[in-house]
This record gives C-alpha cells, sequence and structure tokens, in this order.
C-alpha cells in the first residue's frame, strides 16, 4: 500500500524529520522534491533522485540518494539543500511567533528535473518548520535607545539571557532568539543599525549602547543575574567579542566568523576609541557566478600599524566560543580565531577555544538551513559569496548548535533553573 | 589630464585590443568597469581594480590588475570576465553581420563600488566595438534541398576551405562562429539540425544524409577549395561531426569539442544503418550551488552496460584533434576522448591530437568570448552547468582558437602555396 510519511510534520526548525515511502514498484527510481515560499514570495526548492529497495520502500534515514542537490545518505538534505529560484536570495524567516515555514514535499515516479507544478506529483505532504514553541512570549524591546525584541521561554523563569547579534545585513533578525527561547534562554534579539530609529549606516560601533542592552535584559524579573551571554556572527561576532572584553556583565560569548580586531567603522567605549584596520576593496575577486569574495580584502590585525585596531581579548572575564567555517569565502576568521586564542594564551589565560569546521562556510546558521551559496547584501551592488560545501556546511551547523547551546547551559546557567 | 585609450577601437572579436591609461597620478589605484548590453537588453558587467604606475599611467598589456574579475596581466580580461546582471543568461550575438557588441570602457572612483556604480559618472568613458565579421564577407541563406544553415564566404575573389559548423542543442543558429570563421578565411556553413525554421523541433534521429548533402552543397560551391570539407564542432555537434567523420569520406579534418565518443540517445540513420544509443540515467544528474544541472555522471553506468555499438568506431575516421575542457562538467568529455584515443591507439592510428585544457569550461568558443557558468538550454527545463575557471578558460579560447585555424589550414588547403 502506498505511502509517504514525514514525520513529526509540525515541528522546531532545529529539528530532524524522518521520511519514507511505502509501496512503490521494486527498484522504482524516484523524485522527492522540497518546496518552499519565503514571506516575499520567493521560491526555494530541492530535489533528490532515489532507488526503492526490493520490497518498494524508502527510508531517508538509511538510503543513499543517487542524484539531484546532494548524493549519498542525507535524511535531511532536503531541507539544507533548498535553492532560490532568483539566484542570489537568502532564506530568512522574519515573522517568528505566529507562523512556521510551509515546506511542501512532492514524490515523483521517477527521474523529474522540471519545475514544480508542471506534473502532478504522485504525493504530496506538508510539513511545518517552526522558529519558536507554544508558551514562547515575545516583547517588543524600545527602551531608552535599545531597539529589539526579548524571546521569554514559557514557565515563571528566572531564564538565563542571551543577547542575539546579526552582521552587516542590519535591522532585526529574530529568528535564532525564537529558536533559543524554545531552547529555555531569554533571548534578546538586538538590532544596532538600519532598523526603526537607530542609524541607516553603520558609522561607528557604540559599545554603550550595547552595554544599555546588556544592563536592560539583567533588569528584566524574568532574568537570571549576575551574568548574559552573547550569541554573535559575523559584523555581530566583532561586537560580541568586544563585548567579552569590556563588559563585565558579559560572562559566555559565542562569536561565529568573527574577527578579533575593529575594521571598517571605529569603536567607542566611554572614553576609549579603537580606530579601524582598513580594508582594501580593490583586492576583492569576483568568481565566476558573479558573487564577490571578500576574505583577501580586510587589512592584517598582526601588521604592527594596526595593533591599536586588535581587541584586548585577556582582557575578558567570562568564556568565549569562537565557531569557525574554514572555507569562510568573506573573512578570514579561522585566522582571527587563531590570533585571539594565541593572545589569550600568552596573557596565561584559558577561557577561550575555537571549534573549526572544515567545508564549512561564513553564515553558519541553525541545524538545517540551506546553506546560502552568495546572496545580495545591504550596501553592496554584487552578491557576496559566503563559501561553505553544502554537505559539509549542513553537519557543521548540526554540530555547532549543539554545542553552543551545551556552552551557554555549562556558563550560564544558575543551580536553580532546570534546563 | 586623464585619458583611456584602446587600439584598435573597432575589432574583429578574437582580436586583442590594446587598452592605456595616462594622466592618473602616481601609484594612484583606479576602478576600471566594462559593460555590454546584448540584443535582447540584458546587462553584462565587468570589473577590475589596477595601480597607475610611478609616472600615473597604466598599461594593460604590461599591469597586473590588483582585484575585481580576474587578477594578474590579462590584457583582454576585461572582455571574456564579463558577466551578466542575471544569473543564466549566455552572452550570444544574434546578428553577426550589420552590428557589433559595444563595449563601454568606465574609469571610476575606487569609493564608487561602496555607493552605487550606475548613478555616479566615471571619471572618463570609451566605447569599443567587437565585431563578428570582417567587411566583405557574405552572408547567404544556405537553403537548398533539405539543408537549413547560414552560409559565409571570405571577402575577394578566390577559393577558400569549406568548413561546417555544428553546436549543441540551441534554439535558433549560432552564427557567429562561422562568422568569425570566414572572416579568417574559411567559407564556413553553420548547419541547424533541428529547431530552426522547417526543421523539426525535437531531435528524433540524426539522419547522415542531411549531413552529406550539406557536406556535398559545400563542394559545388564555386569558392569553395576541394576535395575535402572540415568541421568544427562542440558538445552534441561534436557527436555529429565524428559520426559524418567516420561516414563520409568528403570530411577530412574534424575538430570536436568536448564532445562524447558514443552516441548519446538519438540513434544516427545513414541509409539503412540505423546506431545503437547508450542511453544515459538522469538519476545521476546533480545540481550545482546555484542551481544548474551537472550532467556529467549520467553515462558511467550506462558505459558498462552498453552495447559496443553505440561507441563511434572512431579509427575509421580521417585525421582530426580533439578539444577538451578539463573542468567540464557537464559532458566529463576528459574521460569520453581519453576512451576515444585509446581505441585509436590500439588500432594503430597515428593521425589524431587531444589538447587537454585544465580549468576550461564545456563552452570553448572564439577568443574573448565571456566565461558562462551556467545558462537556459531549450526543452531543458534546468539550466545547464557549463563550469570552466575564469582565467584558464580565457587562455584556453585563445590558444583553441588558433590551433583550430591552424589545423584546417593544413588539412584543408591542398596546395601550400596559398594566401592569407
Amino acid at each position: 500500500m502506498f505511502q509517504l510519511t514525514a514525520t513529526p510534520a509540525s515541528a522546531l526548525a532545529d529539528e530532524p524529520v524522518h521520511i519514507r515511502v511505502m509501496g512503490l514498484a521494486p527498484l522504482q527510481v524516484v523524485t522527492l522534491m522540497a518546496s518552499l515560499k519565503d514571506e516575499k514570495g520567493n521560491l526555494f526548492q530541492s530535489r533528490a533522485f532515489y532507488r526503492a529497495n526490493e520490497a518498494g520502500e524508502l527510508d531517508l534515514e538509511q538510503d543513499p540518494a543517487l542524484g539531484g542537490d546532494f548524493v549519498g545518505v542525507h535524511p535531511m538534505g532536503l531541507f539544507w539543500s533548498l535553492k532560490p529560484e532568483k539566484p542570489f536570495g537568502g532564506l530568512l524567516k522574519l515573522e517568528v511567533m505566529n507562523s512556521p515555514f510551509w515546506i511542501t514535499l512532492d514524490l515523483y515516479d521517477s527521474v523529474y528535473l522540471q519545475k514544480s507544478g508542471v506534473v502532478q506529483p504522485r504525493a504530496s505532504l506538508e510539513l511545518q518548520r517552526w522558529f519558536s514553541s507554544p508558551g514562547v512570549q515575545r516583547l517588543m524591546i524600545r527602551e531608552g535607545r535599545v531597539r529589539g525584541a526579548l524571546f521569554l521561554p514559557p514557565g515563571e523563569g528566572p531564564f538565563p539571557g542571551i543577547i542575539d547579534l546579526f552582521g552587516g545585513i542590519g535591522g532585526l533578525l529574530e529568528y535564532r532568539a525564537g529558536l533559543l527561547a524554545a531552547h529555555g534562554f531569554a533571548a534578546l534579539a538586538l538590532a544596532y543599525f538600519a532598523y526603526d530609529d537607530l542609524p541607516n549606516q553603520l558609522q561607528e560601533v557604540d559599545l554603550d549602547y550595547f552595554e544599555e542592552a546588556a544592563n536592560l535584559l539583567l533588569a528584566h524579573p524574568k532574568i537570571q543575574k549576575p551574568g548574559i551571554g552573547v550569541i554573535s556572527v559575523s559584523k555581530g561576532a566583532e561586537i560580541g567579542l568586544a563585548m567579552a572584553c569590556y563588559l563585565k556583565q558579559v560572562v559566555a560569548t559565542v562569536c561565529i566568523n568573527g574577527s578579533n580586531a575593529i575594521f571598517e567603522v571605529p569603536l567607542r567605549y566611554r572614553d576609549l576609541v579603537l580606530t579601524p584596520i582598513p580594508s582594501f576593496l580593490e583586492r576583492m575577486e569576483v568568481n565566476a557566478s558573479g558573487a564577490v569574495r571578500l576574505r583577501h580584502c580586510m587589512g592584517d590585525p598582526r601588521d604592527e600599524l594596526n595593533q591599536q585596531s586588535v581587541l584586548p581579548i585577556e582582557k575578558s572575564q567570562g568564556q568565549i566560543l569562537f565557531i569557525i567555517g574554514e572555507d569562510d569565502e568573506c573573512l578570514n576568521s579561522r585566522d582571527y580565531a587563531e590570533q585571539a586564542l594565541g593572545q589569550l594564551q600568552s596573557h596565561g589565560r584559558s577561557n577561550g577555544r575555537m571549534l573549526l569546521y572544515p567545508g564549512a562556510g561564513h553564515l553558519i546558521e541553525p541545524p538545517y538551513g540551506p546553506l546560502c551559496y552568495g546572496s545580495r547584501t545591504r550596501g553592496f551592488p554584487l552578491p557576496l559569496l559566503w563559501g561553505g560545501d553544502p554537505v559539509a556546511h549542513a553537519a557543521a551547523q548540526e554540530h555547532a548548535w549543539r554545542e553552543i547551546l551545551k556552552f551557554f547551559r555549562q556558563h550560564l546557567v544558575g543551580s536553580r533553573s532546570k534546563l | 589630464m586623464i585619458q583611456l585609450t584602446a587600439t584598435p577601437l573597432s575589432a574583429l572579436d578574437d582580436e586583442p585590443m590594446h587598452i592605456r591609461f595616462t594622466g592618473l597620478t602616481p601609484f594612484q589605484i583606479v576602478f576600471l568597469q566594462a559593460s555590454l548590453e546584448d540584443e535582447r537588453r540584458n546587462m553584462f558587467h565587468s570589473y577590475v581594480y589596477y595601480k597607475a604606475n610611478e609616472v600615473g599611467e597604466v598599461n594593460l598589456k604590461q599591469a597586473a590588475s590588483l582585484g575585481g574579475d580576474y587578477v594578474g596581466v590579462q590584457p583582454m580580461g576585461l572582455f571574456w570576465s564579463l558577466k551578466s546582471e542575471k544569473v543564466g543568461i549566455k552572452l550570444f550575438k544574434r546578428d553577426v553581420m550589420n552590428s557589433p557588441f559595444q563595449v563601454q570602457l568606465k574609469l571610476c572612483d575606487p569609493a564608487v563600488l561602496l555607493t552605487h556604480i550606475v548613478s555616479t559618472p566615471p571619471i572618463v568613458c570609451l566605447t569599443l566595438e567587437r565585431w563578428y565579421v570582417a567587411p566583405g564577407v557574405t552572408r547567404t541563406q544556405g537553403k537548398e534541398g533539405h539543408i537549413r544553415g547560414v552560409l559565409f564566404i571570405p571577402p575577394r575573389e578566390g577559393h577558400f576551405p569549406g568548413v561546417i559548423d555544428l553546436f549543441g542543442i540551441l534554439s535558433g543558429l549560432m552564427e557567429s562562429w562561422a562568422s568569425l570563421l570566414a572572416s579568417r578565411g574559411s567559407a564556413a556553413l553553420a548547419l541547424a539540425y533541428c529547431n530552426y525554421e522547417d526543421l523539426p523541433p525535437k531531435l528524433e534521429k540524426l539522419d547522415l544524409e542531411y549531413f552529406e548533402e550539406a557536406v556535398n552543397f559545400l563542394l559545388r560551391h564555386p569558392k569553395i577549395l576541394g576535395p575535402g570539407i572540415g568541421i568544427v564542432s562542440i558538445s552534441r555537434g561534436a557527436e555529429i561531426g565524428l559520426s559524418m567523420a567516420i561516414h563520409l569520406k568528403q570530411v577530412t579534418a574534424t575538430v570536436l569539442i568536448n564532445g562524447p565518443n558514443f552516441i548519446i540517445d538519438v540513434p544516427h540513420v545513414y541509409h539503412d544503418q540505423i546506431s545503437q544509443t547508450l542511453g544515459f540515467s538522469p538519476q545521476y544528474s546533480s545540481i550545482s550551488n546555484l542551481g544548474f544541472i551537472k550532467l556529467q555522471n549520467i553515462f558511467e553506468e550506462n558505459k558498462n552496460n552498453a552495447n559496443k555499438a553505440a561507441f563511434l568506431p572512431i579509427e575509421k575516421a580521417q585525421g582530426f584533434p580533439f578539444i577538451v575542457g578539463e573542468e567540464d562538467k557537464n559532458v566529463n568529455s576528459k574521460a569520453h576522448a581519453q576512451q576515444a584515443t585509446e581505441r585509436l591507439k590500439r588500432h594503430g592510428k597515428k593521425n589524431w591530437t587531444l589538447q587537454s585544457y585544465p580549468g576550461a569550461g564545456h563552452l570553448i568558443e572564439p577568443p574573448h568570448s565571456p566565461l558562462c557558468c551556467g545558462s537556459n538550454v531549450p526543452s531543458f527545463h534546468i539550466a545547464m552547468y557549463w563550469r570552466g575557471e575564469v582565467i584558464p578558460h580565457g587562455a584556453t579560447q585563445e590558444h583553441s582558437w588558433k590551433e583550430i585555424q591552424k589545423f584546417l589550414r593544413k588539412h584543408l588547403i591542398p596546395v601550400v602555396t596559398s594566401r592569407f
């Protein structure tokens, strides 16, 4: 009897799904296709070709894809290999509380190479991927200068607090904070430019603003004291590392593919100013697809002339975890993390460590997020190349997320709360 | 005063242009942009950074670029690194006779990349013309009997070697190769075999008598030398080219670019003989990062299980070179070429050449054609991945074009004292 199943049909976006088919002809070749429309109507698709066994069954947890967007045994491959119909579009969930991403899973009876909708699939399922869970509360934050969205787990608390920082994309991205709340953390998605009444362009990093946000979070009755965590990526991770260096309130920091020095715009904290290392845009490389590799455009923090821009990581009091994609085409993240750790070591400190992921690129997201090969981004007329090999990048996202949650549980959770 | 010069300003597409800047400040970093609008209003751009020397000059024949679409010394880099604004569009000249491609060269302030390239006026600007036909080349519709194509004859009086130009699956006809070949001294027939005028839209069988008719049409032409005809063929066209070289004695020189050594899926028919086909297994196709389809693994299983008759008996053909793009992710042509040459060696044949170009992709074209890493192909629903690395592909095209001309001259012109 023919059946296409996927369990669970509705889940958190970082949970795996088990896909199975029964009742096919023995050794039949089929196509499984996943389709998703984002909130702006952009279509993302993936497909893989499988061969059923002699009993006409297919189990994605055991059976290898023969071809398509990936090859081999990858139970979640259809999710992380989703590609935009319009090249260089990135997949981002904007509204986090009330709607999931809907993914349509289609089964075709043969090798299907056309766009979806041209031929009727044999079977179809709808899956829901959520970025928050029931009981999670979302509070708009607009106090003092602070702009963001606070996600609280269900229950009385108090909960360990985390500030969530994204990079040069600007605006406010809430999906990671929503997921953290679903895992029991109070997470503040914090905007710092191109949002509300914040500056349109990042002209300087005002660390006082981030301290204000940290204090605001700690002042909330449902947030554990005395220290908070920070999760940060790209330009956000440069800021996250600065917070770790200068703010006592920050006791656990995750820096994903960021730098160990101030680049592009100055950093200001009270009366301290760190001038930036300049970039050399003339070193950019356009690859065959038309996307731009920027990793060679940044000056070197080891250069004598750039020492005043290097963050004083030896001043950090909390724990620091560097999550690094070795194939990062945007930044030399491995070099920067190694320099930072070397700096700690030379000062006799051991509060930092690195997880290095070969084959992973710049945009290390929560698990099953599609690899974004390159995307158009604010402030640059050409798409930027992020890097990453799809299979290695997907594995890195799964592993890194588990490590990140473990790290925060270890260093943020007091004896009172149960996580 | 800043000056931008190019010599010549107007040239055949396979000719280099010498680009220079003067009047800059010493060691000034400049940003150069080349733009082209094709006949369907698609925009193509390339970008590069240079540093002026101590007297404020940049000479593209000597200066190494700092970054952008290419690094290093690449005098024609701005042309072959042009990229479509919309992913998946290939540069294609439809009207080869009446207009060139116009390439706008703009010298800009380096900071402009951080703002908006289009709205900021350039410091200095120059328009260059790239022609696909030399003055005096004539174009006639090749519409005799069943033949459908376009014939280009070189200028001036005389007799010229005849060449048939065969492509892969396209919509319409690509005339630019044939017009360039004619500009360089060979009479060239761009020959369609499907999806053109009243030819069938889809390929059901390949009747070699059609191609033989084309060969004889050329040999009958008053301006075309005999007794042999050459073929320049790429991709699926090279499958046909190889078959022609095997069956048609009049074919004496065959260039095969990135083609298979077997018959893919459409049988070849010659008089009463119907060939076997290898077939392919589409479930082994894979999809690139940008969503282009890669076909390189779809023949492996079929090759292992195939009837030997599906492989083309290459030892029966007259002399020819192969040209292979080693990065070729579309047809795995390197493996096919190796199998073909092994077969030739087994039969004691020596009249062949294999040229492998590391880093080149599937679409090896005349020099300075921009590398297209993937584009839409009619009758396929996913765009095809052509691959190739920009700089090696550019070098491959320059080298292979010269080699093709040399080869055609050697095998098609019977008397040494011909004039070109």
